[in-house]
Parts: C-alpha cells; structure tokens; sequence
C-alpha cells in the first residue's frame, strides 16, 4: 500500500511536468498574477486589458498543492454580451470596445487585494466550506476546512450598466467565469405584456430584457496538442437505471445543454497518478437559453466546439476580415485538433422595484472543475 | 424612481435616472502596458505605449489610395501561430469603401507582415469615432437643438462640444446600415440622466442619422 501511493506520487510528479513554476514568466508585472491560496492550492497567469473583450487571462497554470503546474487555458475573455428586449426591439451587442470603457477601481472595489493599472483588481476571498467531515466524537478525525478563492476582476460601464467581470480561481482547482450587470435600468417604458411596473402605481412598465453572455475558452491542457472534447449524457428518463453514454467530439459542434449533460477537455496523454487523463468539466446549467430569431443563430446554442482559428474571437458581430462573424459559422464541419470552447449563458431580467437604483447586480455564468487532475483530493490535511 | 419624459418636438426622449452612476473616462489605450519601463516586454505582456505608435506607425507607412482612411485602434495580434514574436494588429476603417482593413505588423522586423481587407466587416467603435458620431447628432438641426436643450437643463451651463457629453457607442447593423458603418450612442448627461437614443443610429459613412421605426 505505502509502495503504491509513493509510486503514485513519483507518476504524479513526472507525468504533470511543464510549465513549472520555476520556469522564466511569460509576462512580468503587473501583468503577472503568481498567488498561493491558504491551503497551497497555486494559480499562475496572465492578464491583459484588451480593447474590443476587455479582460483578458491568458496562459493559465493551476499547481495543485506539492504537485507540478498543469496548463489549462491558453486564453479565456468575454466573447459577447447580447441584450434583446422583450418587444423584440432595441437588440443590443454590448461588446463594444470594452478596454476603453473600463471603469477606474478605487481600493474599496478591491478589498484585501491589489489593483493593477487602475482598472484591474486582483484579490483572494473566502468561498466557504471546503470541506466538512465528522469525526464521530473523535477531534483528531474530525475534517473540516473553509476555502479561498482567487479572483481577477475588472468593470466596464456601457451605457447604464455597469459589468463586473470576474475570473474565479478556486482553491480546488474550478475556475468560475461571471459576469454581473448592475449601474441603472435602462428606463424604457413599454406595455403590461413585456414589462413590469416600477416606480409608483402601474404608469411605468420597465422593459424586460435578456443578457446572453458568451464566452471564449481556448483549452490548451499541458500545450495546444492533443486536447479532446468530450459530452457525457445519462440515459434513462422515468427509469430507475441512469447509463453514462460518451461522445467523443472529433468534429466542430454545436451542443445544447441538457439535464445531467456535461462536457470535458482532456489530453490523452498527460495523466494523473491514478493514470487516469488529466481534464476539466464544463457545466452551463445556469442558463435561462435563449433563443433569437433565425439571423441570431449564434443564440441557438449552449456550447460551440470550434477548431482554434486567432480570428474567431468575438460570438457574434466578428470583425476580421477572411472570418466569419458568428460562432455558429465557425462551428462547421472541421475537425478538432486544437479545441476552443464558448460558452453561452443567458439570464432574463425582469425589473423589479428594488432594481432602481443603483440596481442590485445580478450575476451570470458558469464552473468549469478539474476531472482527475490529481489523484486523490490534495487538500485533505 | 424614473420615468420617460419625451421631448417635445423631438424623436429624443430622456430617461431620468436617480442614484450615484459615474461614468468615468479611460485614457482610450486601455492595451498599452504603461508601467513596463524600458525592460523588453514579455510574451504575454500587452504592447507598450512605445510598441503602439510604433504598429501605427509602420500601419500607417503604406498610403491607402483613396478613400476616407481612419486607424480605429491597435491591438495586440495574440495568435498562437506566432507565440513568441511581438505583433500588433492596426484596424483602419475606409468609410468611403466601407471596408475594414487590418494590417499586422512584426514588431520584431518593423513591417506590415500581413493585410486584410473585408466589406461588411465591423469592429467596435473607437473613442473618437463615438465623438465624431455625438457630432453628427448636434448637427442634426431637430436632435441637436435636442440634446443642446437637454444638456443646458441638466448642466445649467450651454453645451461646448460633443465632448462635453457621457459618450458609448455600440456597432448597429441591417436596416439602413446594411454596408455602411453605423454606431447607436449612450449619452450620458451631468444629472445623470441618459438621452433615450435606442431608435437613433448615426451613419458615419454617409455622415447622416437614421431614425429606425418599431
């Protein structure tokens, strides 16, 4: 037994090899976030202010407590944010030059952290339990630990709203991309049918709305080859028996999220100590799934898997020249050798009178959690 | 609380918002990495301020014949193909042409290392192209008296120059901006209110304003 987990540690340390955290940075300061959370847990990235996405990581690197950094996103930005009113009109596309419109931080928009080039902040919270496990009347068995959190923020205001854009980094290996929309209602007044009232008495009907957040994710686990995409469904509905049922993805594709369905990115060939492929889950059940009219077809569904292509980087209204303009044009046919991820998540604002004002905000977005990343939870104690 | 307040004579109407909202300017080059000194900048690092006027320089080398040629911005070229080169990413806008044309230029070698042009292709609006868009909506003889009349209430002060106004532009496409390049503004005024400008699209390629129905 001793024999196995010391042989597993020594598969573990030479099967997660680079990029180590000894190796020279790709971007110095203040571009640089390197921090170790209170139970060892070390996330290591880039960040840039870009002026059509914005806020921008890049180059991320998780190190799991006395393991070796493993690689998991080359880059990850905000790809759209899609504003359709419910009378059908106006329909707005948020993004944007989003580096122009960030909003200056002051200390108190980042506490307990630091901010980098006014516009940036990045700090670490509290995210509750990390875990909890009785120990039967027995102190000494007794488990428990509350967690952190990284976090690297910025704000842009467009028009009335103002966004908060925020990258998670827990202390157990998720990352949680969200977006929160507060600053003021729009104030457009429009019928019983497709609003709800506000202010005094029944004379304003603020408009309802939705949010249809996108965003890029190009996985590059340990480098940009070999990377798979898989979907995982359980079959059985009024059954007793649930049956896992894999798709490899080799091709583009266009996914719809469905109860239980989830996806993952792995590479073969890079494994965790058990010998099981390192990976991350990606779940997009928080969505209220909207969707547009036929000429809004990149809002028809939930996850795109597209081959890697630098100038598809925006969901919709692309501006390259020799590209398409929409993640369901780039979602064709071609197959998978460097997997990009987007990620769309709706939420539908129906005002009410506490929203005005500032209106409270309100958060959208989406967990992607390590799948055998290390062999067994490393944050036990 | 808010309510609509429609100008009279005017296709503007104005939301009333309570409540502290500021909106505050960035400095229009949020991609330039200010602090990194003389140090070489590193891969992952965005350009420097130095590494900016130069891309629009060395963009800007080759005349564009014809046409009504503006830079829009620089971007970092972040491909993955070219991982350890510095490049940067020039997009220019002919409204004349209506065509987006991005150069990118090899910082490393000092040239445009590639060109693409694209009809129908729009990138968001510069800062200067919101301000050039708040300009064509003052010389519009009904919404400018409009907005004039909204800002001096709001301000108690006359209106010196778009610049005056809380400005946002966001791309709008289909209807009349089928190929031209055409921005829907946010304005912002001092009371913090903002000018109901859902229906008002500003053309700036035929430098006119389109009033959308529905």
């Amino acid at each position: 037994m001793l024999l196995n987990l010391a042989l597993a540690a020594v598969l573990a340390a030479g099967t997660l090899t680079a990029p180590d955290s000894r190796d020279a940075a790709p971007c110095r300061e203040p571009y640089r976030v390197d921090q170790r959370l209170p139970n060892g847990a070390r996330w290591q990235l880039c960040w840039e202010m870009r002026t059509i996405e914005g806020l921008t990581v890049t180059r991320v690197v998780y190190v799991p407590k006395g393991r070796r950094g493993v690689g998991v996103l080359r880059s990850g930005a905000l790809a759209q944010i899609h504003v359709p009113y419910d009378s059908g009109e106006p329909r707005y596309h948020d993004i944007g030059s989003l580096g122009p419109s960030a909003v200056p931080l002051t200390a108190a928009d980042c506490p307990g952290g630091r901010r980098r080039e006014q516009t940036v902040c990045v700090t670490t919270r509290p995210r509750g339990h990390a875990h909890l496990k009785d120990g039967y009347g027995d102190p000494g068995r007794r488990r428990s630990a509350q967690g952190h959190e990284l976090v690297v923020l910025a704000a842009y205001q467009v028009g009335w709203y103002t966004y908060i854009a925020e990258w998670v980094f827990g202390d157990d290996g998720s990352i949680t991309p969200r977006l929160g929309a507060t600053g003021s209602l729009a104030g457009y007044t429009t019928t019983p049918k497709h609003g709800w009232p506000t202010g005094v008495g029944h004379r304003h009907f603020e408009e309802s709305h939705s949010h249809n957040v996108f965003w890029r994710l190009d996985f590059d686990i340990q480098g940009r080859s070999r990377d798979v995409v898989e979907q995982y469904d359980f079959s059985g509905n009024g059954t007793k028996k649930r049956t896992m049922v894999r798709t490899r993805l080799t091709h583009e594709a266009k996914a719809v999220s469905a109860p239980m369905r989830w996806w993952r990115v792995l590479d073969p060939k890079v494994r965790n100590g058990d010998g099981h492929p390192v990976s991350w889950e990606i779940s997009n059940s928080d969505s209220s799934r909207y969707r547009g009219p036929a000429e809004e077809a990149f809002t028809h569904h939930d996850v795109y898997v597209t081959q890697y292509r630098a100038c598809e980087r925006l969901a919709s209204m692309n501006a390259a020249p020799r590209c398409a303009d929409s993640v369901d044009a780039y979602a064709g046919r071609e197959r998978l050798a460097d997997p990009v991820i987007w990620v769309n998540v709706g939420f539908h604002h129906v005002a009410r009178d506490e929203d005005a004002d500032p209106m409270p905000v309100h958060w959208q977005g989406f967990r992607v959690t390590p799948r055998d990343v290390t062999a067994k939870n490393p944050y036990g104690g | 609380m808010r309510r609509g307040v429609a100008l009279a004579g005017s296709a503007l109407g104005v939301a009333v918002l309570a409540g502290a909202l500021i909106l505050l300017a960035g400095d229009g080059s949020p991609q330039a990495a200010r602090t990194a000194g003389q140090q070489q900048p590193a891969p992952g690092d965005p350009l420097t301020p130095e590494e900016v006027g130069r891309a629009s320089e060395i963009a800007n080398r080759r005349h564009m014949a014809g046409g009504r040629v503006e830079l829009l911005y620089v971007e970092r070229d972040d491909d993955k193909a070219h991982e350890g080169d510095r490049r940067a990413a020039a997009y220019f806008y002919d409204y004349a042409r209506d065509t987006l044309v991005v150069r990118t230029v090899d910082l490393g070698r000092g040239e445009v290392v590639a060109e693409s042009k694209a009809a129908g292709a729009q990138p968001p609006p510069s800062r200067r192209e919101e301000v050039v868009a708040a300009e064509l909506l003052l010389a519009d003889p009904r919404l400018g008296r409009g907005v004039r009349a909204e800002y001096a209430r709001a301000a108690g002060r006359p209106l010196r120059s778009a610049s005056d106004l809380g400005l946002r532009g966001l791309i709008f496409r289909g209807g009349p901006c089928r190929t031209h390049r055409c921005v829907r503004l946010f304005v912002r005024l001092p009371d913090e209110r903002f000018l109901d400008t859902s229906r008002i699209v500003v053309d700036l390629s035929a430098k006119k304003i389109h009033t959308l129905e529905w």
